[in-house]
């Protein structure tokens, strides 16, 4: 039995659309949102749910979270049906919106907290004892006494995150957490994240566009396209599917003569940069150096991998997303 | 008794809130307080000008404008989570996060605002209703107390029926807003007077399907000891149920638009 189990999940949404003449009717249109999508997730795993905007993922959180009914299909959270037994399973999961702040706005976060505390019922010694905990490790204890208002995004994350996990959640839905955040905020967040995981076991379901993420916390990954789950695996696999290229950067003293290079290789001009495109699959890359050092005395070079976000676009573009 | 709980915890957090500007909140009273008493002017000219309205004299006339302000202003004080802006509310998400805590959609709504500037409102409302009292010479007795208490405590329920009917036309993505504001703040207007002054459709409309006067102005009738067209005054307990029973007909339409809200996405 793993922890999270979903099958057949179907949703869809009518969306009414004003026809260009008329007023009062409306054309209907139906957007599957979710087809027959599947998964099991595992106590303990820190999954990456990716895909490009419109894909699903923020309807498969909702529905997950409880917030919304699937057209059809069955999900089991931690023993619960989300959308049947909602208070019952709510009250072990914790859901951060990157662009939407749950915490009260005009009030110390402290304030927040203990309202929180009450909604959850959590108990009072229980409650310090996590507060404490959190707010060190989030590092918020010069904060508590602060409105929610008066914070940088950075500190509103962590705030936020803090106020998700007081009830010490066995599942976490993350969507977007890092999004507008500075390099450092970005990086404490994540270590965070990554000890939250590992030492209480909480389960953790990250929705992200920023690959740097998921490349740093998750072993795995899946990908929803259309509405459909298109992989489903580790990271560095479905990479290696798409991270069939190589770029190289040469300078060279003087013009240099590529007649030597093969077609199938791309050449681009930089200023005195010469940008080369290869696949190492037709040309090995022992022989690719090779021919440049033919080509003239070099100066410099740099060897580059292929972007992550680059091979993401690549993967969308080639599953027709 | 736990809902209870959180829900007075709510109020004194939302209250803090509101505390963090003082200039704004003291100045908003104030512009509440001058809006009511403007609404209680109105009461006091017609009465420099006609002695009586039908069989109402000016006390009469205060005394009903009083229990309406009291009651609707008490209602919109504490269930300011309801009579404000529920559209909005879907809007911004904040619906979704109610349904991401273990608790009632119902009492999360009721737990997210409250609007103490209305007790400037309330102020007004219980001053026109004291000198109400002393124009008429109402002598309280005990079952008049009770009978005040139960119709202001359904009054504020009717009120919030009629709010949550804005709230499921907003989940069905109609505004509603004008059409619902008839007969909240319409009702509120038109029965600060005694319904018997208006013509047949209105005292329909708010005898029965917003019955104001079921719930305020028959107890109203009773207290003042004025006939009650030859029914007996004991009947005038039973009435202001029709509050009672609105609101909960109205929980369960909003019940159900809920789930209708969660079928369909956001």
């Amino acid at each position: 039995m793993h922890f999270i189990e979903v099958e057949h999940l179907n949703k869809s949404f009518t969306v009414r659309k004003k026809r260009e003449k008329g007023h009062f009717l409306r054309e209907k249109t139906v957007i599957h949102a979710l087809q027959d999508v599947s998964f099991s997730i595992d106590k303990g795993e820190l999954v990456g749910y990716i895909g490009p905007n419109g894909a699903g993922k923020s309807t498969s959180v909702k529905i997950l979270s409880g917030i919304l009914t699937p057209d059809s299909g069955c999900a089991n959270v931690g023993g619960f049906t989300p959308w049947k037994d909602r208070k019952n399973h709510v009250q072990h999961i914790g859901v951060v919106f990157g662009q939407r702040m749950q915490l009260w706005w005009d009030v110390p976060i402290l304030d927040s907290y203990q309202l929180l505390r009450d909604i959850y019922k959590v108990e009072r010694n229980a409650f310090e004892k996590r507060l404490e905990e959190l707010a060190d490790a989030l590092d918020l204890t010069s904060l508590l006494h602060t409105p929610l208002r008066l914070m940088s995004l950075g500190q509103r994350m962590r705030a936020e995150l803090c106020g998700s996990l007081l009830h010490s959640p066995k599942l976490l839905f993350l969507d977007e957490p890092t999004i507008g955040l500075d390099a450092v905020s970005k990086l404490k967040l994540r270590e965070f994240l990554q000890k939250e995981n590992k030492e209480k076991g909480t389960t953790i379901l990250l929705t992200t566009h920023d690959m740097e993420d998921i490349a740093a916390l998750c072993s795995r990954v899946m990908v929803l396209g259309h509405g459909k789950k298109l992989y489903d695996g580790h990271l560095p696999e479905l990479l290696a599917r798409y991270d069939t290229q190589r770029t190289i950067n040469v300078r060279y003293d003087a013009d240099p003569d590529f007649s030597a290079l093969p077609d199938s290789c791309s050449l681009q001009k930089d200023g005195d940069n010469y940008i080369i495109t290869y696949a190492p699959e037709t040309i090995p890359t022992a022989e690719m150096l090779a021919l440049l050092q033919k080509a003239g005395s070099m100066q410099e070079m740099t060897a580059q991998s292929q972007n992550i976000d680059h091979l993401i676009a690549r993967m969308y573009k080639e599953m027709d997303l | 008794m736990n809902t209870v709980k959180l829900y007075l915890h709510s109020m004194k957090m939302l209250l803090k809130s509101q505390l963090q500007y003082p200039w704004s909140f003291c100045l908003q009273t104030i512009a509440q307080i001058v809006m009511e008493g403007g609404e209680m002017m109105a009461v006091l000219l017609i009465l420099n000008r006609f002695q009586a309205l039908n069989q109402w004299t000016g006390g009469d006339l205060l005394f009903f404008f009083g229990i309406m302000s009291i009651t609707f202003y008490l209602t919109e004080c504490f269930g300011r989570g309801i009579t404000g802006n529920f559209a909005a509310l879907i809007r911004s998400g904040n619906l979704d996060t109610f349904f991401l805590r273990p608790r009632g959609i119902m009492t999360q709504v009721l737990c997210h605002a409250i609007d103490p500037r209305r007790i400037g409102c309330i102020a007004v409302g219980a001053a026109a209703l004291a000198l109400g009292c002393r124009e008429s010479g109402v002598i309280w007795t005990v079952p008049k107390i009770f009978l005040f208490t139960e119709a202001v405590f359904f009054g504020m329920l009717l009120i919030l029926g009629l709010f949550l009917i804005e709230a499921v036309f907003a989940v069905h993505s109609v505004k509603s807003i004008e059409l619902v504001n008839a007969v909240t703040y319409g009702g509120r207007s038109a029965c600060q007077y005694p319904i018997d002054i208006y013509p047949g459709p209105l005292r329909v409309l708010f005898g029965t399907l917003a019955p104001f006067a079921l719930v305020l102005h028959v107890p109203a009738t009773v207290i003042l000891d004025k006939p009650l067209m030859g029914m007996d005054g004991a009947i005038a307990f039973l009435c202001p149920m029709a509050g009672l029973m609105f609101f909960i007909i109205m929980y369960f339409v909003f019940q159900k638009a809920m789930k209708y809200y969660r079928s369909t996405g956001s």
